[in-house]
């Protein structure tokens, strides 16, 4: 009996990683493919072209690879800053207006970003920031920070203010008790924050589209065409080198918050 | 006095995006009631969603799209609770499994389109594997399972994307219940899957239906798989209302807007429907 629901459990989570991997592992494979005819299971021709041709263009790549992941990482640096900011607020104060203020940071996850996107534009336009960098970050920054503000509500009240307070009987200033008490401790918050914030933005395609109106290129505006007029290989080898990339900075996020856990002593907060 | 306005300045960023936010909205509904003065359009008036809600065409948009939405929720929140539960009762919420289940978060939907395509057309891994076993004989057999109008091939790539998602999301609790107050049914007399039922899922059902929510509004809103593997016929509501709102003639902006204010309404009303929901249970849970 015991032996069978484990059988069960072990098929069901083997199924799921399978799930997960093959498609990563089949673009892998698609990246440095040349000819896959049916019916055949595996490529018949494998050569260097995909990857040769995105590498051969480094121009190009390198200004695609500087707008779309410094603009992602502009978003994910100022939601973190807002998102502490408005955390902070929400959470350490009581004020009028507070419920209000709530609802507001939550309703983007309520309104999709289409909707908001085709509204906003006419306003842009005027404001000159249509078709510029500045917009794009601006209006990825919207979408990014609910993810942020909500994270960094849950840190800020496992953290709380009672250290903060100690730190300003014993004379500290209300900057140096935030940045030499809390901050420290807010760090793998901080890091989550970040990374989802840097997703949310890294994943739009619509919103840069029309935003960008096409002079921003980001990693998904370069993909879609790719994509449709079916030169799959360098929609794959790109996919594969950003993805790559994104992976390789989150693993670092995660080993930089794991070894600030194991130096900070949680037991103040718990 | 000082204490009495920090709030406010920690919150002059949000509000002043919070403020663009809105902006968009009201331009949004503003359009799509027709109040456009630009155009010398300044009457406001329901004639463009009563125009959406009865052609033919824009009434399976929205079927199409309500469809997409409420299936891809369904079955990524059923699975990823499912999965979620068998992670739990075998102990595995650290560690590699969830390096595999944070993986499809990190990865855009445009790439999960690729994925889709690589696998699921006619020419992709799937139809191979199907041909290899000698179930089908050939290519054509296979059935369409993007660019088909049931929406089949998008379902299953906000799948491949959603369904981590949910597990994501509701893990830590379910773990956090299930050690401490499943372990404790667990002593008094139950079985593991009778506390799991009767104790744990009913603890994490408001963030399951949260998790659903968030799918749903998700789903219905978002423009670029519905635009990548959807059909010609009929398209997405992002979709048709997209093309709307870059058509040449600009009195056709208020159907879009329109289209955007339906897709808005449809949203606000399952969050109302959520909220309601989440008061109900907790209500059921301080009253015994």
């Amino acid at each position: 009996m015991k032996k069978k629901r484990f059988a069960i459990t072990n098929m069901i989570l083997a199924l799921f990683v399978l799930t997960v991997v093959l498609p990563i592992a089949v673009m892998i494979v698609w990246t440095v493919t040349e000819r896959w005819a049916w019916p055949d299971l595996v490529p018949q021709v494998f050569s260097l072209r995909a990857l040769s041709e995105i590498f051969r263009r480094s121009e190009a790549l390198a200004k695609l690879f500087a707008s779309s992941i410094m603009i992602s990482a502009a978003v994910a640096m100022a939601s973190v800053v807002i998102g502490t900011m408005t955390a902070r607020a929400l959470v350490l104060y009581e004020f009028w207006g507070k419920r209000m203020m709530y609802f507001f940071t939550v309703l983007p996850f309520m309104v999709p970003a289409t909707v908001f996107a085709m509204g906003v534009q006419i306003s842009f336009i005027k404001l000159g920031l249509n078709n510029t960098v500045a917009g794009v970050v601006l209006s990825h920054l919207i979408c990014s920070l609910p993810y942020a503000v909500r994270l960094m509500m849950d840190g800020t009240a496992a953290v709380g203010d009672r250290l903060e307070e100690q730190a300003r009987v014993l004379g500290a200033s209300m900057g140096q008790a935030f940045f030499r008490v809390t901050f420290p401790l807010l760090v793998p918050v901080i890091l989550s924050s970040f990374s989802m914030a840097y997703i949310v933005s890294f994943s739009q395609y619509f919103l840069t589209l029309l935003i960008g109106g096409g002079q921003v290129r980001t990693f998904t505006i370069v993909m879609v065409p790719y994509l449709q007029g079916g030169d799959r290989n360098i929609a794959c080898a790109y996919s594969v080198f950003f993805l790559g990339i994104t992976l390789a900075v989150f693993a670092l996020f995660e080993k930089i918050a794991g070894r600030w856990g194991k130096n900070t002593d949680t037991e103040f907060y718990t | 006095m000082r204490k009495k306005l920090t709030p406010y300045i920690l919150l002059v960023p949000q509000i002043i995006l919070t403020i663009f936010f809105l902006i968009g909205l009201i331009t949004g509904i503003a359009q799509s009631l027709g109040v456009i003065p630009a155009f010398g359009l300044t009457e406001p008036t329901l004639f463009y969603y009563k125009e959406i809600l009865t052609k033919p065409d824009m009434v399976r948009s929205v079927l199409y799209s309500l469809r997409i939405a409420f299936f891809s929720a369904l079955f990524s929140t059923a699975a990823g609770v499912l999965l979620c539960a068998v992670l739990v009762m075998s102990r595995r919420t650290k560690g590699k499994m969830m390096r595999i289940v944070q993986l499809p978060i990190v990865v855009p939907h445009v790439v999960v389109a690729l994925f889709v395509i690589n696998i699921c057309s006619q020419n992709g891994l799937l139809a191979r594997v199907i041909y290899a076993f000698g179930l089908i004989g050939e290519q054509q057999e296979f059935p369409t399972l993007i660019y088909d109008a049931g929406g089949f091939g998008i379902i299953l790539a906000y799948l491949w994307k959603e369904i981590p998602f949910i597990v994501y999301f509701v893990i830590a609790l379910m773990a956090n219940i299930d050690g401490k107050l499943g372990e404790a049914a667990v002593n008094l007399g139950a079985g593991r899957v009778q506390a799991f039922f009767r104790v744990t899922l009913p603890l994490c059902a408001n963030t399951i239906y949260s998790g659903f929510l968030i799918i749903f509004v998700f789903a219905l809103g978002a423009y670029e798989l519905p635009f990548i593997l959807g059909a010609t016929t009929p398209k997405a509501l992002p979709v048709q209302a997209y093309i709307q709102y870059t058509h040449p003639d600009l009195r056709n902006r208020p159907y879009a807007m329109a289209l955007n204010g339906l897709i808005m309404a449809i949203s606000l009303l399952s969050a109302c429907v959520y909220f309601a929901l989440m008061r109900r249970s907790q209500k059921k849970l301080a009253g015994k």
